[in-house]
């Protein structure tokens, strides 16, 4: 059965939780003026992988990339595979931790940190326990009830903007490229459509319309840089931590009954979080089970979240998250680039020897 | 099995609720309005609370002095019997001698912290605040929103009051361009308040002061509407009905020239001595071009750009030469201004 609206929820709504939460902060720590370009740069960079991923799948109907690296025999699903592994365990910490960190900067003082680590990544844990459809089942209800309180939000951010805060236009000299903000920005794209790869056989979709999802989405990178400058200006944004959730709390809205609506976009984004978090826990467990096929692969799920959760408590400040999130830019960059084009290079290969022997 | 899952999940409410060293609402004050005054180095603050007595509520005025702002609530909180909550502040009243100090600190503490909301509003006190404070005690309604009342868009607010709120002044301190006028106020003789003026912040400092009428130009320059302004000039007093601003600007040899016309429609409400409708209109754009002249050569001598007006320049200059706009640019932009005023009507009766 055709399940692209899952597919696509999916992707869309954990992209947009760390569009809005880091993306924002990253890309205005990176470069002063015309952040428009690094912007593209980035997009066009996922926008080509996301369809090279997908191009490399279609040559393997029916498989998922776990298979496809070990039909190439054992040394190399090791080699492919194991950094996999990593970034998806460092990137799971880092994300738990640092939402946490955001949720009692923002609201709960007063409850420890490791409790709100625990609620997150309980919840997360339980979904994926329950296998992959149910995390695509919840990510269909999670857009129904959020999404339009998400693209409320959005509107009414525009309450402040002077858009003559888009001048200067050009960084001429293309600094950013060179800045560690700007390579932690591209964590909003990796690990979000990797999850393409692992669902194959389980459910099926039509490439066209992520593509569709992946041009969709555009529009939100640029609002979650541009409203918070157009705002405050370059100079002042760069001076918070989470942008666009400091420009939410300046809203003032007469007619609504709630004074904060900083609130309703935080609860938002951290229910995508935790359906990114039990995506990412799912992806782990599968991984883990063709290695030990002989344990089943809900007790990889309870061992990986409890070895998170553990992994989190030893991170003891923001300062460690970061510097977290500078080693996990290699392993990055090699999902982002390196998985979507060994798939695709893969599937040539295979296609030419099908071809090879058929003549 | 399931009742021993059902329990688990019971239990794992009560830990993740959320609700950790949670304190009732009846054991919290939340103060509406806050007083920061600074004093020897010391922080001097007032914090005015709406408490419930007997179906009323009454307003309780409390002090405390500290180090830090968070101090001094910190003593505030030890010695009241419930914890001081500043979630809900309306309204911020700083001292006029501690802004001309400069409230680089204060302003960046609000936005660090979670408590006070960034929109919260922000107003400069006139006289000495334990004078102004039981004044306003005195005199203020049983509601206790009364300060908040006054600069709300919806209810009390004039267009010849400045409005800014706590992330403006705070955009204010970092941005290259941009600085904003902070509302001037006193306890009033027969009213709670009284509006004095709007005070010139410059990179989070005060500088300068402009009067109420000098407000309304400024606002009307940030086309925020002046709506229901009544001018009043040797041969009529109008009514303001909708304002419009059209900027062109562009760079003579380094120096920036801004030329704008300021449209104010308008409703003429008393005549007297039979005016015609061209002296009545060249009166008020006379009268305002003046205005407006006298109060911007005294904004470019304190080199504060409040009317925002090197956002209008930002294509023009580069961001490294832009950060020198308020030292290098802004004394040597030159200003035409040009009101045109149009009469819409002249009520039921014909002008001759």
């Amino acid at each position: 059965m055709d399940k692209s609206l899952h597919v696509i929820f999916m992707y869309g709504l954990t992209q947009l939780g760390f569009i809005f939460f880091f993306y924002s902060g990253d890309i205005i720590a990176s470069t002063s003026e015309g952040h428009w370009l690094a912007i593209i740069i980035g997009l066009v960079l996922n926008g080509a992988m996301v369809w090279l991923y997908m191009k490399g799948l279609g040559y393997f109907p029916q498989q998922d990339i776990i298979s496809i690296y070990t039909g190439l025999g054992k040394g190399a699903a090791v080699l492919f595979l194991l950094p996999l592994i990593f970034f998806l365990f460092i990137t799971n910490i880092i994300t738990i931790r640092a939402f946490s960190e955001a949720i009692t900067l923002i609201f709960l003082a007063n409850t420890p940190l490791w409790a709100i680590m625990a609620l997150i990544i309980i919840i997360s844990g339980y979904i994926a326990l329950n296998g992959v459809e149910s995390i695509f089942r919840t990510g269909v209800l999670l857009a129904i009830l959020f999404l339009p309180v998400i693209l409320f939000t959005i509107c009414i951010s525009f309450q402040n903007v002077d858009f003559r805060y888009f001048f200067p236009i050009m960084d001429e000299k293309l600094t950013f490229l060179t800045k560690p903000p700007y390579w932690h920005s591209f964590s909003a794209f990796a690990g979000s459509f990797l999850f393409l790869g692992f669902i194959q056989p389980y459910v099926a979709y039509r490439p066209r319309i992520v593509m569709i999802t992946v041009a969709a989405l555009v529009p939100f990178y640029f609002i979650s840089v541009y409203v918070p400058l157009f705002t405050f200006g370059q100079s002042t944004a760069s001076t918070f931590k989470f942008p666009f959730i400091v420009l939410m709390s300046t809203i003032h809205i007469n007619w609504l009954m709630f004074d904060r609506i900083t609130m309703f976009l935080l609860l938002c984004l951290v229910t995508f979080t935790m359906l990114f978090i039990s995506m990412v826990l799912w992806k782990l467990s599968q991984v883990l089970h063709r290695c030990l096929p002989k344990v089943k692969s809900s007790y990889f799920v309870i061992v990986i979240a409890a070895v998170n959760f553990i992994g989190c408590l030893f991170i003891t400040n923001w300062d460690e998250i970061q510097s977290l999130i500078m080693w996990n830019t290699m392993l990055r960059f090699y999902v982002l680039v390196g998985i979507p084009c060994s798939i695709w290079l893969i599937g040539i290969r295979s296609r030419r020897m099908i071809k090879d022997e058929g003549a | 099995m399931r009742a021993l899952k059902l329990l688990i999940a019971a239990m794992l409410v009560m830990v993740l609720s959320g609700c950790w060293d949670n304190i009732d609402i009846n054991h919290r004050v939340l103060p509406v309005v806050m007083g920061v005054s600074k004093h020897d180095g010391n922080y001097l603050i007032y914090l005015q609370i709406p408490e419930q007595v007997q179906n009323s509520t009454q307003i309780k005025i409390v002090k405390g002095t500290g180090s830090t702002i968070n101090h001094a609530v910190d003593l505030i909180s030890a010695n009241l019997e419930d914890r001081v909550d500043l979630l809900h502040i309306k309204v911020i009243v700083l001292d006029k001698k501690y802004a001309e100090e400069g409230l680089e600190d204060t302003i960046s503490d609000f936005m660090r912290g979670r408590d006070v909301s960034p929109k919260t509003l922000v107003t400069i006190c006139d006289e000495d605040m334990d004078a102004f404070f039981s004044s306003v005690r005195k005199k203020m309604g049983p509601k206790g929103t009364t300060l908040y009342d006054f600069f709300e868009k919806n209810a009390g607010w004039n267009p010849q009051i400045a409005l800014t709120r706590v992330w403006e002044v705070y955009r204010s301190i970092h941005s290259y361009t941009r600085d904003v006028a902070i509302p001037i106020i006193r306890s009033g003789d027969t009213t709670v308040v009284q509006h004095v003026g709007s005070a010139v912040i410059k990179e989070g400092r005060m500088v300068s002061q402009i009067s109420s009428e000098e407000t309304l130009l400024f606002n009307a320059f940030q086309r925020e509407s002046t709506q229901g302004k009544i001018e009043v000039m040797n041969h009529a007093s109008v009514l303001v009905i909708g304002n419009s601003l059209a900027v062109h600007t562009r760079m003579d040899g380094g120096n920036p020239v801004l030329r704008s016309k300021l449209k104010l429609k308008v409703v003429i409400m008393e005549t007297k001595d039979h005016p015609t409708s061209d002296m009545i209109m060249k009166e008020l754009n006379e009268s305002l071009t003046h205005q407006f002249n006298q109060m911007f050569a005294k904004l470019q001598e304190s080199e504060a750009d409040i009317l925002g007006i090197g956002q209008y320049f930002r294509r023009q200059i580069p961001r490294s030469e832009l950060k020198e706009w308020r030292t290098t640019f802004y004394p040597k932009l030159k200003l035409e201004l040009q009101v045109q005023t149009i009469i819409e009507n002249t009520g039921f009766l014909e002008l001759k």
